[in-house]
């Protein structure tokens, strides 16, 4: 018996009084959707709290994709934090949905965003806070069909127990497809085995329960998925590829939050997918082609998103805007139409050249706090191995015109625990720092120099499956600290500060990320320890994902130090963003060799495969520069 | 978590470099200004509010409606809006009060309009008009506030009055507030009070207050005083919000009026 679909408000709000931030459970927000009318109903969850999650675009999308469905209406939930969390299980609320403030298990269909790996405990979180069965095989008819999807899908083995399907790529289209589908079969009284065959006839859509697994043949301790015998499913479920991205509306958010968020603005997204093809990114595989919205199409949603939501600020968003062909003329006209507004446009990464300052400068006021770059590692023997196309004259080129347009901070991105580091390379990253601010001190006035600053923000290397590093093993723990203490003791200047990720977090992303279906276990036991949150530094603990491991026999500190061979099966290669496995391996020993590997964008195409397998290709609107 | 800082990327800020490719700056020319003030409720779900989501949400309904807002000058450019007093999460109000400052006329009741459906049901514009622009603001204009709390009680009528009659009797209320102790000094903010049955074990508690930028009275702070005085407890008082009251279970609190004084000793809306 399905729960009832009912607004169960009155008893969430007598806790409302008790917990930080009542606006996260509140609802009410400008923009938000009801359809009180449908016959079908969908519960979109991201996995962190409501001031994170609701500005996630991936979701705003399928907010906007799944509610223009006639008769299906397409609810948002987040995950309380601890403090709700533990108030309502005291209280016996289950978790509700903002819109109608009803039980999430009542929805024919709950949709998790998965961001990253250190989502993992928090499915199970809200899972339970539901009441919903954490374990797909655990579920009954009248439970909601629980659903996975976003950018960290392309290992979804570890996840596979907890999920009753998954979407692979792009879902502008699918969700619509899976609603419809989904309300099809039900209304037609299929059981839920028959809907879940059904789904997976959906191009992009993947049912770990109709796959077994295997270690026939050469292949990693997880073995690796194939159909079972008598199901008709794909060996390999390749991504969805929206048909037409430029034929998308560029405007997708329409919900206002009361509460102040992390990113408190309106997103546009200009561009989908980066061919810069650094080696270590998984994003820079799986989000390809390359696609480009026109400046029209751009100008025109900015302007309509503002009326409409009444932002002050808007982000244009993508993995690389300053990629955009026509990425000066859409600036500059923005800065023309929002002229005495007091609004104010963003960018989210500078490229490391000039061309990335000059972009910097057109979207900075007077104030100048400080401009962010990312070199990701620090000698040229390092950034050749990932692929990363900047030299250190494009370093110095482009620090240097920031000092002299009038900024004063830096921040660099690095990371460590690359294939192929040495302690060297470790140094490299403190002299580059050092150089860095150094050249500031001779290009600036006297008056400026002391204000000068330099933070770097060194992160773990993590092996990420479906890249040229996904072989690759996570730098020993031991060593990644002694990395970190080394890197530490080799800056010379005060003025340059170094923060590095914790390597007990990087270690279970590691883990998380190379696993296969044997990691539903662990992640279960971390749960059951009281894991939850593990994103938040503060709530994560190594120990309890240790405890976890050992009552299973697992070592992690093994898992994530142990390379796979490069010809055996990965628990990941039944799931396919259409890059072909002779490319990853081409690219692995070119990195080895030190060689790099151009743009497609900006040369001729580089064989990665991605265009020919999914019937994609790249669109530019301009000539890239 | 950072947020890249507020108000940059403005266009005043023009007259930069020769790289810079924006407009010329334009002479700076005394702006003929609006002064457009606008009372609006806080009511229902939304009275769970905190003050800053509560004028965030605001500047976002002026732009949504399209009101020709000013823009201050300087480093961070912003809206030129001012608020009254802040109110507690928890608590609604049928007569919150901001100024915005425009740049051409609206007519009044077109702007309101405008506010209205650009606006939350639960924090609707309901009263707008023009006020002078040199007037003073709304904090120092606001000097009486009346605040209505509906709460649930197992006393009787003349025991929570002859409790409150005390309570009112007493100078100040100590308390505490982020670890600083602090004092409500009731004998300036307290002006009179009522209180009526509302049905069973309900009634209603009228509270007539001074505020000034001294000082104001927090409901909740004599509701914890009271609640203490009920059950005959000198358990300490921390302000947090909502309280926990043990013999007043449950309360809502309700701002009524927000006046000033007028010339001749009589209050006068703001409006």
């Amino acid at each position: 018996m399905r729960v009832a679909y009912e607004d169960r408000f009155h008893e969430l709000e007598p806790l409302l009084a008790h917990v930080e931030k009542p606006s996260r459970y509140i609802d009410h927000e400008w923009g938000a959707i009801r359809k009180d009318d449908a016959d079908y109903r969908c519960c979109l969850v991201y996995p962190d709290v409501y001031e994170v999650g609701l500005p996630n675009q991936g979701l705003a999308i399928l907010y906007q994709c799944a509610n223009a469905v006639p008769g299906v209406a397409c609810e948002r939930a987040y995950v309380p934090w601890i403090d709700m969390a533990d108030a309502m299980r005291a209280a016996g609320v289950p978790l509700l949905s903002l819109e109608g403030a009803a039980p999430l298990a009542s929805f024919d269909l709950v949709g998790f965003q998965i961001p990253h790996e250190m989502a993992a405990t928090n499915y199970l979180e809200a899972l339970d806070l539901a009441g919903i069965p954490l374990h797909a095989d655990e579920r009954g008819e009248g439970d909601p069909i629980v659903i996975g999807g976003g950018p960290s899908v392309f290992n979804p083995e570890p996840l596979a127990a907890f999920f009753d399907a998954f979407l692979i790529g792009e879902g502008e289209e699918a969700i619509a497809e899976i609603c419809r589908e989904h309300r099809r079969l039900r209304d037609a009284g299929a059981s839920r085995l028959e809907v879940l065959r059904g789904l997976a006839r959906l191009r992009g859509v993947y049912v770990p329960s109709l796959y077994r697994l295997s270690h026939e043949g050469p292949c990693t301790p997880s073995g690796y998925a194939v159909p079972r015998v008598g199901e008709d499913v794909p060996p390999v479920v390749y991504k969805r590829v929206v048909e037409d991205f430029g034929g998308t509306d560029a405007l997708t958010q329409s919900v206002v939050p009361f509460a102040q968020l992390v990113h408190d603005r309106l997103s546009v997204e200009v561009l989908r997918g980066c061919a810069r093809g650094c080696r270590f990114c998984q994003a820079g595989i799986t989000y390809r082609p390359v696609r480009e919205r026109t400046p029209d199409q751009i100008v025109s949603a900015v302007s309509r998103g503002l009326s409409a939501t009444g932002y002050d600020e808007v982000s244009l968003t993508s993995l690389s805007t300053t990629d955009h062909s026509c990425c000066r003329a859409i600036l500059r006209r923005l800065n023309r139409r929002l002229e005495d507004t007091g609004i104010s446009v963003s960018i989210p990464s500078q490229r490391l050249d000039s061309f990335g300052v000059d972009m910097a400068l057109e979207v900075a006021g007077e104030k100048k706090g400080g401009l962010t770059f990312a070199p990701e590692a620090g000698s040229q023997r390092m950034r050749d191995i990932i692929n990363k196309n900047v030299t250190e004259e494009d370093l110095d080129r482009a620090a240097r015109a920031a000092y002299l347009e009038g900024w004063n901070r830096m921040k660099l991105y690095f990371m460590m625990g690359l294939p192929g580091e040495t302690d060297d390379d470790v140094v490299a990253i403190a002299n580059l720092a050092d150089h860095v601010l150094e050249l500031g001190r001779e290009v600036v006035s006297k008056a400026r120099r002391g204000s000068l600053s330099v933070s770097i923000s060194v992160s773990v290397f993590i092996p990420k499956p479906h890249t040229p590093f996904q072989w690759c093993a996570q730098l020993d723990y031991e060593d990644v600290k002694r990395r970190q203490k080394l890197l530490l003791e080799s800056v010379r200047n005060r003025a340059v500060r170094v923060h590095c990720h914790d390597a007990s977090t990087s270690l279970v992303e590691a883990v998380l990320s190379r696993m296969g279906r044997e990691a539903a276990g662990l992640i279960e036991g971390a749960w059951r320890r009281g894991q939850r949150f593990d994103a938040w530094t503060e709530q994560f603990n190594l120990d309890n994902w240790i405890a976890a491991g050992e009552e299973l026999g697992l070592d992690l500190y093994g898992i994530a130090h142990e390379p796979f061979d490069l010809d055996a099966l990965l628990p990941w290669d039944h799931v396919s963003p259409g890059s072909s496995k002779g490319f990853m391996q081409r690219e692995y020993r070119r990195a080895l060799a030190g060689e790099t590997t151009p743009d497609c964008t900006r040369t001729s195409c580089t064989g990665c495969g991605v265009c020919p397998t999914l019937g994609v290709r790249n669109v530019l609107v301009g000539e890239r520069v | 978590m950072t947020r890249k800082a507020k108000g940059s990327g403005n266009s005043n800020t023009a007259e930069k470099t020769a790289k810079q490719l924006r407009s010329a700056p334009r002479p700076a020319i005394e702006q003929t200004l609006f002064r457009l003030r606008v009372r609006y409720v806080k009511q229902g779900r939304l009275a769970y509010l905190g003050h800053l989501e509560v004028i965030h949400s605001i500047e976002r309904a002026i732009r949504r409606a399209g009101l020709p807002y000013a823009v201050s000058q300087g480093f961070s450019p912003h809206m030129r809006v001012g608020y009254t007093s802040a109110l507690p999460v928890g608590t609604s109000s049928t007569c919150e009060w901001f100024d915005v400052f425009l740049t051409a006329l609206v007519p009044g009741p077109e702007a309101l309009e405008r506010l209205v459906r650009a606006s939350a049901p639960d924090l609707r514009p309901v009263q707008a008009g023009y006020v002078g622009v040199r007037d003073p603001a709304l904090t120092a204009l606001i000097t009486r506030v009346g605040y209505r709390i509906d709460l649930s009680c197992g006393m009787s009528l003349e025991e929570l009055k002859a409790s409150m009659a005390a309570v009112s009797e007493l100078a100040e209320i100590p308390y505490e507030r982020s670890g600083k102790q602090k004092v409500l000094d009731l004998a300036k903010t307290l002006g009179s009070w009522e209180l009526e049955p509302a049905g069973e074990g309900a009634f209603h508690l009228v509270l007539h207050t001074r505020a000034d930028n001294e000082g104001s009275l927090r409901p909740e702070i004599l509701l914890a005083r009271l609640d203490r005085e009920l059950r005959g407890s000198t358990d300490a008082i921390a302000s947090t919000g909502i309280q926990d009251l043990e013999s007043i279970p449950v309360y809502r609190v309700e701002r009524i009026y927000q006046r000033g004084m007028g010339e001749h000793g009589a209050t006068v809306d703001p409006l």
